[in-house]
């Protein structure tokens, strides 16, 4: 096992207990640290893979941005406590989604390792963020105009839910409160 | 030429669109003003056509219309003496009855709609007259179809007359399937449509697809014409305002299925068979009209009745293979009919309606004599009484017939020779009953509402027309020129001669004839005949009963095919249609609906649920995948 | 030399399943969008593998492009779960239940 090797493995446990963490926390202020944690361990593992630039990527967008706007809801909204199901319950509502992510990992990890080109370590390779810019501009131009259009309806879509959140939801409560 | 006939079709058809796009915004004088001064004009082109092409038979082009594969119809003319006479008197008679129509309508709100649908039966009629393709004409023959069935429903609010509007529709369309199966069997052996084509390659035809396309025509020629077995729509068709029965019911759209035998007598002539059939049903249906006129008492009906006998002898005519005689008869019955018609529509508005002749008597005499005068100039044509038209007419198809010869056609003469004496008498009937005398039953009111001068006046080219027509082919032996026989001589089957039997003793008998039923009307309604005797017979007699209705041939239809057809579609309805088609549906119905049922269980609107189905079809992809590797 | 491409595609296929399995045990509006994010982010770690594994850049792109859609997805998934907190004042993903047949 090479360094690098031993760097990925690290890195991969890292994520995976972090992820883990994450997801089975109650409070959701933990729940979104932890997860913090694992996306900065994933911007180290796509540097280790050769992809800088969307290791930053990872680290601005998916760290910063989009971890810190779940912050920000968090706090906004005052919830602290993210429980949300019996003790009671627990198990029966675990139980078929483990089970089948469980059988799912058994079949994929069959499919994974069996091809043979799969089991040949792979080299060291590093596409710069220069290079990458480029390429995406020159082959993926309208794929970028493509997202860009969806980050504005998306940006529009929230304004006009947030806005109109207040009138909106009045009304859908009396109409509720009218149905009941 | 071409655009002398352009214009022609095209004048009626331009005062109808005028009056369907602007007819509500233009004012009545207007109105009337356009409708007749397009009649009119297309009577001077039709006048100047004929003039220009005096006796010569020419193919004119108008439009394409359209053409699929071997199939082509054009908008053509086939001009020639028979289509120009026809156009000219077809545009005269409209034009004399839209200007009568100016008085007749005078209290009608709806005028514009009248004068449109009026302008439009013209230039439909002018379409079947000159049409060269089969197509094109079948577009007038429904045409005139269409502009019958929405004038005899004019009064539209009468539902018992748009009733009698649907039924002239509804039977004139059985013999529209007629005419269909004729044009297809006509492109199936010759190919071609064309009137002219036809005429030009009719050696070609078997004498058997002859006989079936003649015995085809017949049948279109039937419905059109009100002939037996059709006819029971035509005296109900009177529902109509009076100057439409005289245009469309009486000089021309019946006479359509007249001048189609004519315009298609050499495919007619190849087959006996088929002449034979024309024969018999223009005999029979001379002789079964002209009982039934005996039994009416509504003037229309009467009318009528006399108009499907007087087309019965044109198809005798053309049976005897005498195309002059029935032509003559025809454009004769066209004048003195109409005029008939437009006498007694001036009656019936001056007594407020009354349709009855039992309630007339000698008061419409004396209040209106010119009114008197023309309807009796009128009925010594419709009596063949010396020297009026119908005489001469009448007779040239009756020695035509006798001279041809055979047991068959001596049979058919002996049935017109009866009906022409049971025309006289139920005309004279009509005169003496309508206009003599004491009305045998009291009328609604005695008030006689004075009519428009006008509205009599433009009457009087008729009744010259009815009495002197006859000169336009007056009999060799009569010292006469044959004016009609002549001009008609290059017309393609037109040409026959007739040998054999005197001309001069048919035409003596004919007289005699006439004189018979002359003295019979005399006798039985005459003015000196007893008031209580000429009141009508006694309606619950089975003689008079049969007669009144038409031999209760409504009555039979009612029963053979109507009842039938009502039970039939109960049927359908209750045990096809309700129980086993509907039935299907529905259960399908409910089985999608049970299983909609169960489905609804599976949304259960839980999102994790719906997340929980994602997983589950990861996982089976991966094991599909996982099973197609291994 | 780094490691195989199976661990790589283990690694993210893992990352992927705990993903799911969150956004489907948790009732908690948030944790399903966090889950939601996890599944987005093993997808990435996949397509850098691959994007290393043939030397191609267009994996790279894909990622570059999946965090775009991811940006577009949260802000708009936020929204809404701002909005459904307004309206029934719980985060409670079973409460959302009216599409029920």
């Amino acid at each position: 096992m090479t360094l690098y090797g031993a760097i990925f493995y690290l890195l991969a446990a890292i994520i995976l207990a972090a992820t883990a963490l994450a997801l089975t926390r109650r409070a959701l202020m933990h729940a979104v640290v932890y997860l913090v944690n694992a996306f900065f361990a994933t911007a180290m593992l796509f540097y280790l893979l050769g992809a800088p630039l969307p290791a930053a990527f990872e680290v601005i967008i998916y760290a910063g941005a989009i971890m810190v706007l779940f912050l920000f809801i968090i706090m906004l909204m005052g919830v602290k406590d993210g429980r949300d199901m019996d003790a009671k319950k627990a198990l029966a509502v675990w139980l078929p989604p483990v089970f089948l992510g469980a059988a799912t990992l058994a079949a994929g990890w069959v499919l994974i390792t069996a091809p043979a080109g799969a089991k040949e370590a792979l080299p060291m390779a590093r596409a710069t963020p220069a290079e990458l810019g480029r390429f995406v501009f020159d082959r993926y131009w309208l794929g970028v105009e493509a997202v860009s259009f969806l980050l504005f309806a998306g940006l529009a879509g929230a304004l006009f839910l947030g806005k109109s959140g207040d009138e909106a939801g009045k009304t859908a409560k009396d109409g509720q409160g009218g149905a009941a | 030429m071409q655009a002398n006939l352009s214009l022609l079709l095209a004048l009626p058809l331009f005062g109808a669109l005028v009056l369907a796009l602007l007819g509500r915004r233009l004012s009545r004088p207007m109105v009337e003003r356009l409708a007749c001064a397009a009649i009119i004009a297309a009577f001077i082109a039709a006048l100047t056509a004929l003039a220009g092409a005096w006796g010569e038979t020419r193919l004119v082009p108008l439009f394409p219309w359209f053409s699929a594969g071997g199939f082509s119809a054009s908008m053509d003319v086939l001009y020639d003496p028979l289509s120009g006479i026809m156009a000219v008197m077809v545009t005269f008679v409209s034009a004399i009855i839209h200007i009568h129509s100016v008085g007749y309508m005078r209290g009608d709100e709806s005028y514009a709609r009248y004068f449109c649908y009026l302008n439009l039966f013209v230039f439909f009629m002018l379409v079947i007259t000159l049409a060269d393709n089969l197509a094109f004409l079948f577009l007038g023959w429904e045409g005139v179809g269409f502009c019958s069935y929405a004038l005899i429903g004019f009064w539209f609010a009468d539902a018992e007359r748009t009733l009698a509007g649907r039924k002239a529709f509804v039977m004139t369309r059985i013999g529209d399937v007629g005419f269909l199966i004729a044009m297809a069997l006509f492109f199936a052996t010759l190919g071609t449509l064309s009137l002219s084509g036809i005429i030009a390659s009719v050696s070609a035809l078997s004498v058997g697809t002859a006989t079936a396309l003649g015995l085809l025509l017949l049948w279109a020629a039937v419905g059109k014409s009100a002939q037996l077995p059709l006819l029971v729509w035509l005296p109900d068709a009177m529902a109509g305002p009076t100057p439409v029965s005289a245009l469309i019911h009486a000089a021309t759209m019946v006479t359509a299925g007249v001048y189609l035998l004519m315009r298609l007598f050499p495919v007619l002539a190849l087959s006996q068979a088929a002449l034979a059939a024309v024969g018999a049903v223009g005999a029979v249906t001379a002789l079964f009209a002209s009982f039934s006129a005996l039994g009416q008492r509504d003037i229309k009906r009467i009318l009528a009745w006399s108009t499907i006998s007087q087309v019965g002898y044109m198809f005798l005519g053309i049976a005897a293979g005498d195309l002059c005689g029935g032509m003559f008869h025809l454009l004769a019955h066209a004048f003195f009919k109409s005029l008939l018609f437009m006498g007694a529509g001036c009656v019936i508005q001056a007594l407020h309606e009354e349709h009855d002749i039992f309630r007339m008597g000698s008061r419409v005499r004396t209040a209106m004599p010119p009114v008197f005068l023309l309807f009796f100039l009128g009925a010594l044509a419709l009596a063949a009484v010396p020297p009026a038209s119908g005489y001469f007419s009448k007779g040239r198809i009756l020695y035509a017939t006798l001279s041809h010869g055979g047991g068959l056609f001596t049979l058919y003469w002996a049935m017109g020779s009866l009906a022409a004496i049971l025309t006289a008498l139920y005309t004279f009937r009509l005169v003496f009953v309508a206009f003599f005398g004491d009305p045998a039953f009291p009328p609604k009111t005695w008030d006689i509402e004075p009519l428009p001068r006008f509205m009599i006046h433009v009457l009087w080219p008729l009744g010259a027309l009815a009495l002197l027509a006859g000169g336009l082919n007056l009999p060799g032996n009569f010292s006469g020129a044959e004016w009609l026989s002549h001009a008609l001589r290059t017309v393609p089957g037109a040409d026959a001669e007739f040998h054999g039997v005197s001309e001069l003793a048919v035409s003596l008998a004919d007289a005699g004839f006439c004189a018979v039923g002359l003295f019979l009307a005399w006798m039985l309604y005459g003015p000196r005949t007893a008031p209580g005797r000429r009141g009508p017979a006694d309606p619950e007699r089975f003689a008079h009963r049969m007669l009144r209705s038409g031999f209760g041939l409504d009555a039979l239809y009612r029963k053979t095919v109507l009842t039938p057809f009502l039970a039939l579609s109960g049927f359908m309805r209750r045990v096809v249609d309700e129980g086993a088609v509907d039935a299907a549906f529905m259960s399908q119905g409910v089985l999608w609906a049970r299983t909609s049922m169960a489905a609804r269980r599976l949304a259960t609107g839980r999102t994790s649920t719906y997340l929980l189905t994602f997983l589950l079809g990861l996982a089976a992809i991966c094991a599909v995948l996982l099973a197609k590797g291994a | 030399m780094i490691v195989p491409l199976e661990h790589i595609l283990l690694l993210a296929f893992i990352l992927f399943l705990m993903g799911a399995v969150c956004a489907l045990a948790r009732r908690n509006l948030v944790m399903i969008l966090l889950g939601l994010e996890v599944m987005l982010n093993a997808a990435g770690i996949a397509f850098v593998g691959a994007s290393l594994r043939w030397m191609e850049m267009d994996g790279q792109a894909f990622v570059l492009f999946i965090m775009g859609v991811a940006a577009a997805e949260i802000a708009v998934g936020l929204a809404l779960l701002v909005y459904c907190w307004r309206r029934s004042g719980s985060l409670d993903v079973n409460v959302f239940s009216r599409l029920k047949g």
